[in-house]
């Protein structure tokens, strides 16, 4: 044991001596997680200015105003006024409004004589979103005066007394159709641009650890220190342990380090302590038998650095880290099943969402089998770092 | 130097390596070697490059799983799935084999750990082998700041700091300077004294000559000639040439040198006689003894012995290569 410890030590030693091995560890993770917070904020906080043009005066417009200026929507919009649709136009193309209604002369005798007419979007390419946000508000409130102009042809063509009719009309004007837009989060915490890509960055520059600790292995093999070790009163398995070790401490170190950072400074939430603690054991043990599979699978340090870029990008890639896996196809969320890190930022992100520890249950097992896994063909090829 | 890891008593064989051979692919690179190194010897692996030489020495080491033949170290067999005999030896790798970005004493603080070496005990071994190899005031320095002869000299200290029985050397000096040479044959010859049985692979033959007791002499994976390097000189059978330059009566000083018991043939040139001789320069003040009582007057003379050159070139039909 005293002999894996010593291997180790020296290991990180020769590590912290490394300065691309700091800088990759520790500096780029936080650097990149800091940089997409500032890029693109909370996805949970997005709002929106808007103005209402109302061309129309009516009740119909007015009450489209009023739907828009409704508490319900207050936190998802600010609106402004604007006396003219080239008023608005402006406002939007100088990026003082998200989007903007322009509401038609004529447009409540239209609905009220039981013809539709369109209200206008004016949206800028620089924010779809609240555009798109304008375009759902507008078609929801055409879709409750259809209900209502049905409910009324409905009970005329059923023979309703006329001294009705106007009653019928304005209840089925208080009801509200299913789809409605609401302000409200998807959990009961936010899911932020922080919250998944400090996990996700942290995860992806630990993965460097591969091939640092494999590279590590061949540059003692070129130097002949490794030669040294295997004629030291120690087998195979003990140097194996040991780089490994020293892997397993740095893997700990770098996302420990990215997730107290990221969440004493950026404000990040990883989740229930204990539990994300566990993840990270978990991943830094995937490093472990990630590096042991390269330095006993390749033959020389050329082939390890391609043995390890191919897993890290591979990994990262399909696991999610570059991308929210959470919103892409299926096929992409089935394949991020198949790595480790796909699952832990699946546990990660429902976390974020306000899920508690036991999310952590699934994706941990799949992690440690993952690593176990690993770390058993690794050990079946030990063999292969003497006799070479 | 005294040597900790078991009694053994001086005389005593120290290193068994008993029909080895080991293969890679088609190719036979140590093909059923037999040697032994006793205590306190130093035994030399002379030969060309590619010779086998490195490969035996794998071999010895428990670096190589051998495909036949075994080797025992103070009656414990060596292989690469028996750790626990490795104890015994020191092995000093043919390249600088340290790290660089450590200070000597971090290397050899590391490399005393993967022997059970701790605590006090360690450190004060540390101490001991940077003075022994003369590296005291730059123990704190990184290795990547020293010079070619003190990167050699730690080679050497790390191996030493376990304190094996059996010390093994793999061309220590293929690349150094003519001074740090000198101090590395100097060094292992003072081990080779103290007790510590050495095995030394060299392709130069004077370093054979002048460190060993005993030198095999390996040529493609097979050890063709052992012994003393007299014995082998003696094997091959060549006498010494005494060449000498001379004025006056060189026929009547090759006469009296053709009546002296020991030399074997004298022949004569217009200003030179060549004498072939055993034991040349203990012929030598007859020689001249000679040529004062014929008058011949002696500008120079030049003993030539057979050395392992020679002896290689017999065995073989070729000179030992580079």
């Amino acid at each position: 044991m005293s002999a894996v410890l010593a291997i180790a030590l020296k290991d990180l030693r020769q590590r912290l001596r490394d300065r691309s091995a700091i800088v990759l560890g520790f500096v780029a993770p936080l650097a990149v997680a800091w940089l997409i917070s500032m890029a693109f904020g909370s996805v949970a906080t997005f709002h929106a200015s808007v103005a209402v043009v109302d061309l129309d005066k009516g009740p119909v417009a007015a009450g489209f105003t009023s739907f828009v200026k409704s508490p319900d929507l207050a936190g998802l919009l600010t609106v402004k006024s604007a006396a003219t649709e080239a008023d608005a136009r402006a406002m939007v193309n100088k990026g003082d409004l998200g989007a903007a209604f322009v509401i038609p002369r004529g447009f409540s005798a239209a609905v009220t004589a039981g013809n539709g007419r369109p209200i206008t979007i004016l949206a800028s390419v620089d924010s779809s979103i609240a555009g798109q946000v304008a375009r759902s508000l507008a078609e929801s409130y055409t879709a409750q005066i259809e209900a209502v102009q049905l409910s009324v042809k409905t009970a005329v063509v059923s023979g309703a007394p006329p001294a009705s009719i106007e009653k019928l009309a304005a209840e089925a004007a208080t009801l509200q159709i299913p789809e409605r837009a609401v302000s409200q989060a998807s959990g009961a915490k936010t899911l932020t641009a922080i919250n998944y890509y400090a996990p996700a960055m942290g995860i992806f520059f630990s993965f460097f650890a591969i091939g640092f600790g494999a590279r590590g292995f061949f540059l003692e093999r070129i130097g002949g220190t490794l030669d040294r070790l295997a004629a030291a009163p120690i087998g195979p398995g003990t140097i194996l342990l040991g780089k490994s070790l020293a892997t397993f401490v740095y893997g700990m170190a770098s996302l420990g380090t990215v997730a107290l950072v990221t969440t004493l400074v950026f404000g990040a939430y990883w989740g229930p302590p204990l539990a994300v603690t566990a993840l990270i054991v978990a991943l830094a043990l995937t490093l472990v038998s990630l590096t042991a599979l390269v330095i006993t699978a390749a033959r020389t340090e050329r082939q390890s650095e391609g043995f390890a870029s191919i897993l890290t990008f591979g990994l990262v890639l399909l696991g999610g880290n570059f991308i929210f896996v959470g919103g892409a196809p299926e096929m992409v969320r089935t394949l991020a099943l198949f790595t480790p890190n796909g699952w832990a930022l699946r546990a990660l992100t429902d976390f974020s969402g306000g899920a508690d520890w036991t999310a952590a249950v699934t994706p941990l097992m799949a992690v440690l089998s993952f690593a176990f896994a690993t770390g058993l063909v690794a050990f079946g090829l030990r063999r292969r770092l003497v006799n070479q | 130097m005294t040597n900790t890891s078991g009694s053994v008593s001086p005389g005593t064989t120290m290193l068994d390596a008993v029909h080895l051979t080991r293969r890679f692919g088609d190719r036979v690179a140590v093909d059923d070697v037999t040697f032994h190194v006793a205590h306190g010897e130093t035994y030399g692996l002379l030969g060309p490059n590619g010779a086998g030489k490195t490969t035996t020495i794998r071999l010895v080491c428990g670096l190589l799983s051998a495909h036949g033949g075994e080797v025992t170290v103070a009656g414990m067999p060596v292989s690469t799935t028996a750790p626990k005999s490795k104890a015994q030896i020191g092995y000093v790798p043919q390249d600088v084999s340290l790290y660089p970005d450590l200070t000597a004493r971090e290397n050899l603080t590391f490399f005393g750990r993967l022997y059970r070496m701790s605590g006090t005990g360690l450190r004060h071994r540390v101490d001991e082998v940077l003075e022994l190899i003369d590296l005291s005031d730059r123990g704190n320095d990184r290795v990547e700041s020293y010079s070619g002869g003190m990167k050699r000299r730690l080679n050497i200290g790390a191996s030493l700091l376990h304190r094996p029985n059996l010390l093994v050397l793999d061309e220590p000096t293929v690349g150094v300077d003519p001074q740090s040479r000198h101090a590395i044959l100097e060094s292992i010859r003072a081990l080779g004294s103290s007790g510590l049985a050495v095995v030394y692979t060299t392709h130069y033959m004077e370093e054979a000559e002048k460190l060993c007791d005993r030198i095999g002499i390996i040529d493609h994976g097979h050890l063709i000639a052992e012994g003393t390097s007299r014995e082998l000189v003696a094997q091959v059978g060549q006498k010494d040439r005494i060449t000498m330059s001379a004025n006056g009566s060189l026929t009547a000083f090759a006469e009296a040198c053709r009546s002296m018991e020991g030399i074997e043939r004298v022949d004569v040139t217009d200003s030179s006689v060549q004498l072939l001789a055993e034991d040349g320069r203990l012929r030598l003040p007859q020689v001249l003894e000679a040529a004062s009582r014929t008058g011949t007057s002696v500008r120079s003379v030049e003993v030539d012995e057979p050395d392992l050159e020679a002896v290689f070139l017999h065995l073989t039909g070729t000179a030992l290569r580079e």
